[in-house]
């Protein structure tokens, strides 16, 4: 018996260490980027990267994009015959069926179809409005006014009003409020108050009639406008019963009976094994054109088989030259190969002394063979890139961008001018100090696998002696809070918005210790200004200096695949752009 | 028997005690909290602090302990920081469906094993008790996702026999009988791996424990009586080889409720080991402590209910 149980204690350690280590690492941050910016995808981001296998060869040009379904004969009955309902295959959700809790991307797949906001992501990053047909923004863009749709119904008939949006934002600004969002830096007036417990309204929200409210701020940034729109109003007259200031138990209590105002309600949904639901005949964008969806759990051990045999409709499938020869070859399967919101970096810690000077750490990016790397971990679905933003976002920029190719006699000359000459032994030394790099790696990452072996061997060559600990990613984040490292590697997501405190002068998310006055003032700059094309101009500038700072080796950034059956038509998908705001609006091929 | 069962029951207090205050202490020690794993890109040091104190993280972990133990006595669990409900109802969601299969797990195995175990003891070195001892280790030895996965590949997708996974089919709105089938139609494969796996270890247990017997003096007597073979084995050995077993029975209670992590992942089965793992991932402190506790009382029972079978079977022990 004894050995029974150390023998589950040993493979559940192992397990727990395994995904702990790539939930971490690899696909760190949130896979979604609605408007809703900060829903993680927690253990199982972990699970698709343990099981990503290194794919070589391909060429690179065909890789990313959408191929279209060849064969439809090839589909499988059942799923022809399914002709007023979809199955979506997911991850399991945790049936937290409420915008303000949810903690999922797979939650929070299933609440955009519940819930509908004032305001919708476009497939281009940018906004447009949903739920409110007008939005004014007063000259000093402090206050806000948000018109709400005539026609904007809740699933039970009742209308959706300003004070419906007025109680959501009580619910948001309240003390025990602990879902994903950050309402309190809305900066909204009296909100502060509010969550304190000293005042009973939120004076900074006015409600002006049943279908306007104004909303004033103490202070604007170019995320104003979404964070305020991107609120799914509640119903009071459902959620309000039981709440009282401070206490939002009863609230959650609903969390399994959700009422919103999205195209389609729930119908039943049963733990860790599918969510069923069924079309809003109240909702003001047109009922959706397939009546029911179900969302079935998968594992990345089954969505495949579950797509072939048409059990399921669409399922994210782990990128790889394998699956995508499989899935291709199916016939039937729409695959889409869509950049990812993220990008890995190895991180370096700028406020050590070896890596203070700006001439090292962009000898460290040349010296080191990325696109060999990238190769190795994923083939041809990701790619190296130099700036840390997607190249599907509009803050993009190629414009005087250092792409510091491989180049080893670049990194030695600059290792040179940095003063560090090459010793007796091979090893580069500075005043007696030899250039020895700890690298704190995770285990059973695919990235660090590849990563470790190349970079050992470049380096190396520089004169560089690479010395690896394996440790938890836990682990690893405590002895970056601490700054006691010197190189790790991780990855980030993006959100829409450029935004973001990863390279400013001791910024929440800055790992590096990286700081630069001047990319810290554009930075504040970029969040002041509300017109784009300016705004892009400040990026610009952002990316090309943080470019030549080289704070950290900037990676890749990769790809998520997404299989639908080619029966469905009438999708609007990008990487900023999730499949789940598409549902009302697909229908089933005749 | 009363008495020892209640100073039994007041014995595991300062054990229960013990195991919290470990567990505890692990988790205290174990870097990161639920704010750091949740890997949110767009957290603020406000935020993280706000939410620290939301949850109690904020406090002296000695504060927290007692605030955890205090809750406990009370029945309260604490809120999942994941599933944003009541630790209890999460466990209660999922828990059940992770003993169904367990349940019929076990019944199969210790069915198989114990004809199994008794006739290759009975043939000791024959031809069957070497193919058997040489599939046991085969079958002891196969990692469970493997198999899983091959199951999988042949019976489900090739074969189409049994679905890939889940415990039902999307969509279906059946009560009644035609659930139930649907139901064991789904848990067919994963309870036959699971027995597969265990099956092995069990067949061991009942083949020693019937080889040991069957040297004894009574079983000569009963034999030399002429009694015929299967009366000896199956009323005078058996029984008494059962002995040792009864003690493992107690032991499979925690079994029944703990869920298996790497099935429940490979067949999509909606149980609770895998949402204890991620509780552990997530550090999701209420959940993981909270199913950890439930785990250790189920073990400290099982091993309270396996001595008492033990002298309820056996007369030779008393209970005192």
């Amino acid at each position: 018996m004894k050995k029974r149980l150390s023998l589950m204690l040993v493979t559940l350690m192992a397990f727990g260490s395994i995904l702990a280590a790539c939930g971490g690492g690899e696909e760190a941050a949130p896979a979604d980027n609605g408007t809703d910016s900060a829903v993680t995808t927690p253990a199982e981001s972990g699970e698709d990267a343990a099981g990503e296998t290194p794919a070589e060869g391909a060429d690179s040009e065909s890789a990313i994009g959408l191929t279209e379904a060849t064969d439809m004969t090839m589909n499988p009955p059942g799923a022809v015959n399914r002709t007023d309902s979809m199955i979506i295959g997911t991850v399991a959700p945790q049936g937290v069926f409420n915008p303000l809790f949810h903690q999922t991307a797979y939650d929070f797949a299933i609440d955009d179809n519940l819930f509908s906001s004032l305001i919708k992501v476009k497939a281009d990053g940018t906004y447009e409005n949903d739920m409110a047909d007008k939005i004014d923004i007063s000259d000093d863009n402090k206050t806000y006014t948000f018109h709400i749709r005539d026609d904007a119904k809740f699933s039970d008939g009742t209308p959706v009003t300003a004070n419906d949006y007025l109680f959501t934002m009580k619910l948001y600004m309240d003390a025990s409020y602990d879902g994903q969002s950050d309402p309190l830096s809305w900066n909204v007036v009296g909100a502060n108050e509010y969550n304190k417990g000293t005042a009973k309204d939120i004076s900074g929200i006015k409600v002006v009639d049943d279908k306007t409210v104004e909303i004033t701020v103490s202070d604007y940034d170019a995320m104003t406008q979404v964070n305020l729109g991107a609120v799914a109003p509640l119903p009071e007259a459902y959620y309000g019963k039981g709440y009282k200031q401070g206490d939002l138990t009863s609230v959650k209590q609903l969390n399994a009976k959700p009422v919103g105002s999205g195209p389609y309600k729930l119908k039943s949904y049963s733990a860790g094994q599918e969510v069923d639901l069924v079309a809003n005949e109240h909702y003001y964008g047109g009922v959706a054109k397939i009546p029911n969806v179900i969302f079935k759990v998968t594992t990345d051990t089954t969505n495949m088989a579950m797509l072939q045999s048409g059990e399921t409709d669409l399922d994210n499938v782990t990128v790889n030259e394998d699956n995508v020869e499989e899935l291709k070859s199916m016939g039937f399967l729409d695959v889409n190969v869509l950049k990812n919101n993220g990008y890995g970096y190895v991180a370096m810690n700028n406020k050590n002394p070896l890596f203070s000077d700006v001439k090292v750490r962009q000898a460290l990016t040349y010296g080191l063979n990325r696109a060999e790397v990238v190769e190795a971990a994923y083939g041809p679905y990701a790619e190296v890139i130099n700036i840390p933003q997607s190249d599907v976002s509009w803050a993009y920029t190629a414009d005087k961008i250092n792409t510091y190719d491989y180049n080893p006699d670049e990194a030695k000359k600059l290792l040179d001018e940095a003063g560090w000459t090459v010793g007796s032994d091979g090893i580069r030394e500075k005043d007696g100090k030899k250039f020895e790099i700890n690298f704190s790696a995770t285990a059973d990452n695919p990235v660090v696998d590849a990563l470790i072996p190349i970079m050992t061997e470049n380096y190396q060559e520089l004169g560089i002696k690479l010395v690896t600990e394996t440790l938890d990613f836990n682990a690893i984040m405590e002895k970056k809070d601490r700054g006691d490292y010197d190189m790790f590697f991780a990855a980030w997501g993006l959100t829409p918005d450029p935004d973001t405190t990863v390279y400013i002068t001791d910024g929440a998310q800055n790992n590096s210790g990286y700081s630069n006055p001047k990319v810290d003032e554009l930075y504040a700059k970029g969040k002041k200004e509300l017109d784009l094309d300016k705004r892009k101009e400040i990026y610009a500038e952002a990316y090309q200096q943080i470019n030549a700072d080289a704070p950290e080796i900037l990676m890749y950034q990769r790809t998520n695949m997404l299989a639908i059956n080619g029966r469905l038509d009438g999708w609007d998908i990008s990487p900023y752009k999730e499949y789940q705001h598409s549902l009302s609006q697909v229908q089933a091929a005749q | 028997m009363s008495q020892y069962i209640i100073r039994r029951l007041l014995q595991m207090i300062p054990t229960l005690i013990g195991i919290s205050i470990i567990v505890f202490a692990i988790s205290q020690m174990v870097p990161g909290d639920y704010i750091t794993a949740s890997q949110n890109p767009n957290m603020t040091a406000e935020r993280a602090d706000q939410l620290r104190a939301i949850y109690g993280l904020d406090k002296p972990p000695v504060q927290q302990y007692f605030i955890w133990v205090k809750n406990m006595l009370t029945g309260n669990l604490g809120d999942s920081f994941q599933h944003k409900m009541p630790v209890t109802e999460v466990i209660n969601t999922y828990v059940w469906n992770s003993f169904i299969i367990a349940f019929v797990t076990m019944i199969l195995s210790w069915t198989i094993a114990a004809f199994v175990g008794v006739f290759s003891a009975q043939f000791q070195y024959s031809f069957f008790d070497k193919v058997v001892t040489l599939l046991v280790f085969l079958l002891m030895s196969l990692p469970s996702f493997f198999i899983g996965l091959l199951a999988i590949k042949y019976i489900a997708l090739d074969l189409k026999l049994f679905p890939t996974g889940g415990m039902t089919t999307a969509g279906l709105n059946a009560g009644g009988f035609a659930y139930i089938k649907d139901v064991v139609e789904h848990m067919f494969l994963p309870v036959v791996v699971m027995t597969t796996l265990t099956v092995g270890g069990l067949t061991r247990y009942f083949r020693t424990g019937m080889l040991e017997v069957i040297r004894q003096d009574y079983i000569r007597t009963a034999r030399a009586k002429g009694l015929q073979e299967r009366t000896v084995i199956f009323k005078h050995a058996f029984r008494n080889a059962l002995l040792p077993a009864i003690t493992l029975l107690g032991f499979e209670l925690p079994g029944l409720f703990g869920g298996a992590m790497i099935l429940e992942r490979v067949f999509a089965w909606p149980g609770i080991g895998q949402i204890y793992l991620a509780s552990i991932n997530m550090r999701d402190y209420p959940l993981m402590l909270g199913f950890t506790m439930f785990l250790a009382v189920l073990t400290l029972l099982g091993n309270l209910i396996s001595d008492i079978l033990y002298g309820v079977a056996d007369p030779r022990i008393r209970l005192k």
